[in-house]
This record gives C-alpha cells, structure tokens and sequence, in this order.
C-alpha cells in the first residue's frame, strides 16, 4: 500500500453562494492507505458532492482535504488533473467509456494524456487487466458492449496506471444483479490485491458489507451512528 | 514533442459521428469548389480570350461597334456587320509600316467549319506558322485546314451558304451548297487553341468570286493576294493588319480611326471585358467568400452544438486525469481536420468543376481557357483554414472551461 492513500479531510463544506443551507458539510474524516470507505445516503444526501471533493473534481467552499499530505484543494485544475493521472483511478455509474474506441483502447486512454503512445508493458497490463475482469472481446467497440462488459472495461482503465486510491460512484447501479455482484467482488478484490485505498458510494448493502468502514450522509453532514469502524 | 495523444479521441469521435463529419465535410467542400471554380474560370477565360486574340495586332472594320468587330473578326461569331469601303484595304495594304493587311471575309460554312477568305500571308502569320502538313494556299481554289478540322490533305469539297456558328443569328443558317467551287485540302496549320482551328482558309478571290463579287483582279484571272485593283473590288467585312513595329501599330490605328473606318487593337477591346469580367469576378469572390464564411459558420454551429452534447465525455475525460489543453486539442484538432479535409476536398472538385466548365464553354465560345489554380485560390483555400483555425477556438474554448462536476452532472 501506498502513503499517498492516506486521506484526511477537515471541517469540508460546500454551500452556493446565496444559499442557506451548506450542500456538504463534514467535520472530519480519516481513512488510511489500503482501506476502504463505503458511502451511502440517500437520494441528495451529499453523496456524488463528497466523491467530487474528494476527488478534487469539485472545490469546497473550505476545508482540506488531503490525499498522502497533498491539499488536492489548494491546487490547479491542471494540477488536479494530473494528480488524479497519477494517484486516482474513478469508476461511474454509467461507465463513461469512449464509444468510438474499442474496450482495450478505451483501458489505455489515461496513458494518452501523457504519453503519445503507451509502451508495450502498459499495452500487455491492459490486456492482462481485461482478461482478470472477464473482458475477451479486447478489440471490440465500446459501443457494442454489454453494460455488464463496459463496466469491467471501466474498472480495468481506473486500475491500469496501478493507482493508490480508486473512487466508485455508484459501481454497480445500473447493472442487473448477477452483473451488480460479479463486478462488485471483482472491484474489492482488485483494489484489494493492488494495495490502494477504496472509497465506494452506494446503495447496495452487499458491496457497503465488504467496506472496511461505512459512513451515511444526510443532508450532507455525516450520520455518527452510521459510521462503524 | 508533444506529451500527449488527442489523435485516438480524434479517431474515436470522428468514427462515432461520421455522419455529421461526412455532412459536413462535404458543406465545406462545396463552398470551397465554388469559390475556386469561379475565380480559376475567370482567370481561364481572360487567358484563352487573350491568348486567341494574339494573332490580331490591329483589326480594321466600318464604323460600329468594336466589340462586334472583335467577336466577329477574332472570335468568329457569325454576325452582319457592315462593309468596309475597298479602297480601305488598298491604303492599309500599300501603308508604311505594314507587314500585310489581310481581308477577313466570311459567309461560307463546310460541315459547321467557318471558311474564310484571306491571304496566304495571313494564314501564316507572317512566315511564323509553318503548316504541319502540306503548304500554305498558293492558287485559287485550295485550302489549308486548322488543326481541328477533319479532312486529309486532298480531301476536295464544297462551301455551303452560312455559317453555322451562333445558332440564334439570322447570319447562321446554312443553305445550298455553292457547287459552282471546290475546294481542294492542300496543308494543315498547327494547333493555335482557339477558334481557328476549326476554320477553313482560302483565298480570298474565291470567297468574293461565290458570292458574285469582282475578285479583285481583272476578270478571269487566277491570280491571289495583293495587289488589288481598286476597280475590282467592293470591300470586306474586316482587315487585320500586322504592323513592323508598336509605333507602326499605333500610327496605323490613328491613320485608320476616321468617320469611314474603325481601327482598333483587340488587346484593348479585350481590356473592357476584362474589367468588366473583373467587377463580376470581384462580386463573385465577394459571394463566394460570403458564402464560405456562412457555411463555417453554419458548420461551427452544427459542431459546437454536438459538442456541447458530449459534455459530458470531456469533463470524464478531465475527471480521470485529461489536461485542459488535452481537451482543448480535441475538439479544436476535430474542427480543423474537417475543415482542411473539405477544403482539400473542395479543391479538387472545384478544379475538376473548372476543367468541365471550361471545356463546355471550349465548344460554344471557340477558344481554349486552359484552368489553373494559381495564388488566389490557394489565398482562398489558406483563409478558409486559418479562419476555420480561429473560429474552432470557440467550441475548444467552451468545453475547455466547462467545469468537470457540471459536466459530469449534464445530460
């Protein structure tokens, strides 16, 4: 496992200007590298606001949040971008693959933001990542996928750069159950056996189960009770 | 070297909307074609018109119009334009300065191909064409044929009535036969590229003699070409007049510029179509810039639209790791290779527009108008990129500063 999964977050609040009422507010949260973070909540809890700060995709009114003792909130949209390259590997709801490109290309795609093309080491993890997670069609539009398939395309590109944190929103949402349990082992094993520190917003009681801890959201603050250690 | 790829998004994005990229590929192209076929035709037509008027330094005819004169003499479009006094052409013969003053006398068609009556002088352009088989003309009754023409050497035939260029003139209708004369085929000139090289050269007693006219001579003599006698004649349609020298030109043009004759060079008759050809060129580029501005502008529109639909692809992209300039170079290199494809396109089919235009307006104005793209098209071609460069800014700088949550959350 790798320092730089180690999260702190302190006194984190986002709220819009002319609002009342803050859509995140939380006091404190403490992850350490390796581990795993379920969230759950319901409907408009907070819950893809959180991930988004945590991410450094959005920027909280105030508060830190601080990945390895990097403030990912003090830094440039550029330098969020690269730090999420380097460090984040993210997994949607919907997938979010590239349509025009086929499921290989489309694990490889991160490794085009800083190189022109990836070296035949990262090729042969790629293939090797889409073999783990069952994915044998490699040269295969994404867009002729099934939804079961594009998600372990998904997961195999958030794992091909062997990041120290991996974030999933929603993982398994939108897949029928037998897709929703395959690739939610699939995902904890993987994160698991790379060593990185898993964070997982859901709703499904199965996955938040194999979480090392779980907090809940309401109203974006944290629910106490919720949190077991 | 760059540090990153955009090539595979651009691939992927590309093969994704192919439709809206053939569409609008093709929206460029045609603007482009446009604008490179009017201005290359222009530029052709000023060409072939000038290049067939080289063999006229100076056209004399009665007073009238010199258009009329220049289409009728230099371009052969059949029309009745009135008689020059005979004794004209005696002074313009025996004139100082003058290498030959050659009447221009027409009426006589074989197969759609204009006959004319003139000197061998002429036929030769003063010793400077060299017929490519047989001789030049030497005795009544023999004819050199222009390139164009399809008759062998001592092919004998005989002059219809008319001529059968400019369908729409009363002067074009052919009618009988003039069985009176054959002509026999006695050499071909080579290719001049206009209009005479479809046209039959005798002499010119002949014409005059088919059509009841003195001859120019004592009566029943077979002699051609100058001198005339002033008794014998009753005067010709047209005379081109090779002067020795510029200053002989000009002289001879002020000596024949009387209430009784016209004297002009066709360069400058040519000069006032071209300016007004080059008004309408103006207006036209003018309409074709106008045009291609519209349809880039209509296309950016299309594209920046379809780009603001995939919103959420870019700020994916951002969110696992894409630079800002990552995504810039996307969408920006996505805009300029459609618009180089469909200039590059264009090009083409606006050359290959221009080649057809022109070889169809070949066959109804009689002159070649050889079509080359030369600085203002590429001028076109290079603003249409560059302005297509700039304006893809817009849709680039649009989805560049979207931010990634907002994206992540659109529809």
């Amino acid at each position: 496992m790798s320092a730089r999964g180690e999260l702190q977050v302190r006194e984190l609040m986002l709220r819009f200007a002319g609002q009342q009422r803050a859509l995140l507010d939380i006091a404190n949260i403490e992850l350490q590298a390796g581990s795993s973070l379920g969230v759950s909540g319901i409907s408009g809890a907070g819950k893809t606001t959180l991930f988004h700060c945590l991410a450094g995709i959005a920027k909280p009114t105030s508060g830190t949040v601080r990945w390895g003792g990097v403030d990912i909130c003090a830094l440039s949209g550029d330098e969020q971008a690269r730090w999420r390259l380097r460090n984040v590997g993210l997994v949607f709801q919907d997938f979010h693959l590239v349509d025009g490109l086929s499921a290989l290309d489309n694990v490889l795609l991160p490794s085009y933001f800083d190189h022109w093309q990836p070296s035949a080491t990262l090729r042969e993890h790629a293939r090797e990542l889409l073999s783990v997670v069952g994915v044998t069609a490699m040269d295969r539009l994404a867009a002729l996928l099934s939804r079961g398939e594009r998600q372990r395309v998904a997961l195999a590109r958030a794992l091909l750069l062997e990041p120290a944190i991996v974030m999933a929103d929603e993982p398994t949402a939108s897949l029928d159950p037998d897709h929703r349990r395959q690739i939610g082992d699939l995902l904890v094993e993987m994160v698991r056996k790379q060593g990185a520190t898993l964070i997982v917003i859901s709703h499904e009681p199965e996955l938040l189960k194999r979480m090392d801890r779980c907090l809940s959201l309401q109203h974006g603050s944290l629910q106490p009770s919720a949190d077991v250690p | 070297m760059m540090r990153f790829n955009p090539l595979p998004l651009v691939r992927a994005d590309l093969r994704r909307s192919r439709l809206l990229a053939a569409v609008t590929v093709l929206l460029i192209a045609i603007s482009v074609a446009t604008g490179i076929a009017v201005i290359s035709q222009e530029r052709a037509l000023r060409q072939g018109s000038a290049r067939a008027a080289d063999d006229f330094d100076l056209l004399l005819g009665a007073p009238g119009s010199s258009t009329q004169l220049v289409l009728t003499a230099v371009y052969l479009r059949a029309q009745a334009i009135p008689l020059l006094d005979a004794d004209l052409l005696l002074q313009a013969s025996g004139a100082a300065g003058v290498k030959y003053a050659a009447p221009i006398a027409f009426g006589d068609s074989w197969q759609g191909h204009p006959i004319i009556g003139t000197i061998a002088d002429f036929a030769s352009r003063g010793a400077t064409l060299t017929p490519t088989q047989g001789r030049l003309f030497q005795a009544r009754g023999e004819a050199l044929v222009g390139a164009g023409v399809d008759m062998a050497l001592g092919a004998i035939f005989s002059p219809a009535h008319g001529l059968h260029l400019v369908h729409d003139d009363e002067a074009a209708a052919p009618d009988a036969a003039h069985e009176a004369i054959h002509y026999t085929v006695v050499g071909r000139l080579p290719a001049r590229h206009n209009i005479w090289d479809s046209a039959i050269l005798v002499p010119v007693e002949d014409v005059w003699q088919v059509h009841g006219l003195p001859t120019g001579h004592e009566t029943g003599s077979a002699k051609i070409g100058p001198p005339w006698q002033a008794s014998q004649l009753v005067g010709v349609p047209a005379i081109a007049i090779k002067p020795d020298s510029v200053a002989a030109a000009y002289r001879l043009r002020g000596q024949f510029r009387t209430a009784r004759s016209l004297a002009l060079f066709p360069a400058e008759v040519l000069n006032d179509l071209y300016l007004t050809l080059g008004n309408v060129r103006d207006l036209m580029s003018a309409l074709a810039i106008m045009t291609q501005v519209l349809v880039v502008s209509a296309v950016l529109m299309a594209l920046l639209v379809g780009f603001l639909a995939r919103q959420r692809q870019f700020a994916v992209l951002r969110a696992i790791g894409a630079s800002r300039l990552y995504v810039f170079s996307v969408v920006w290199i996505e805009v300029l290779l459609l618009i180089v494809c469909g200039a590059l396109i264009g090009s083409t089919l606006g050359w290959i527009g221009a080649n057809g235009l022109s070889h169809w307006l070949q066959s109804q104005v009689g002159f070649a108008m050889p079509v080359r793209l030369g600085a203002a098209e590429a001028l076109l071609v290079a603003a249409l990129v560059l302005l297509g460069a700039l304006v893809a800014v817009l849709p680039a700088w649009l989805v560049f500063r979207r931010p990634i949550a907002q994206g992540l959350v659109s529809g």
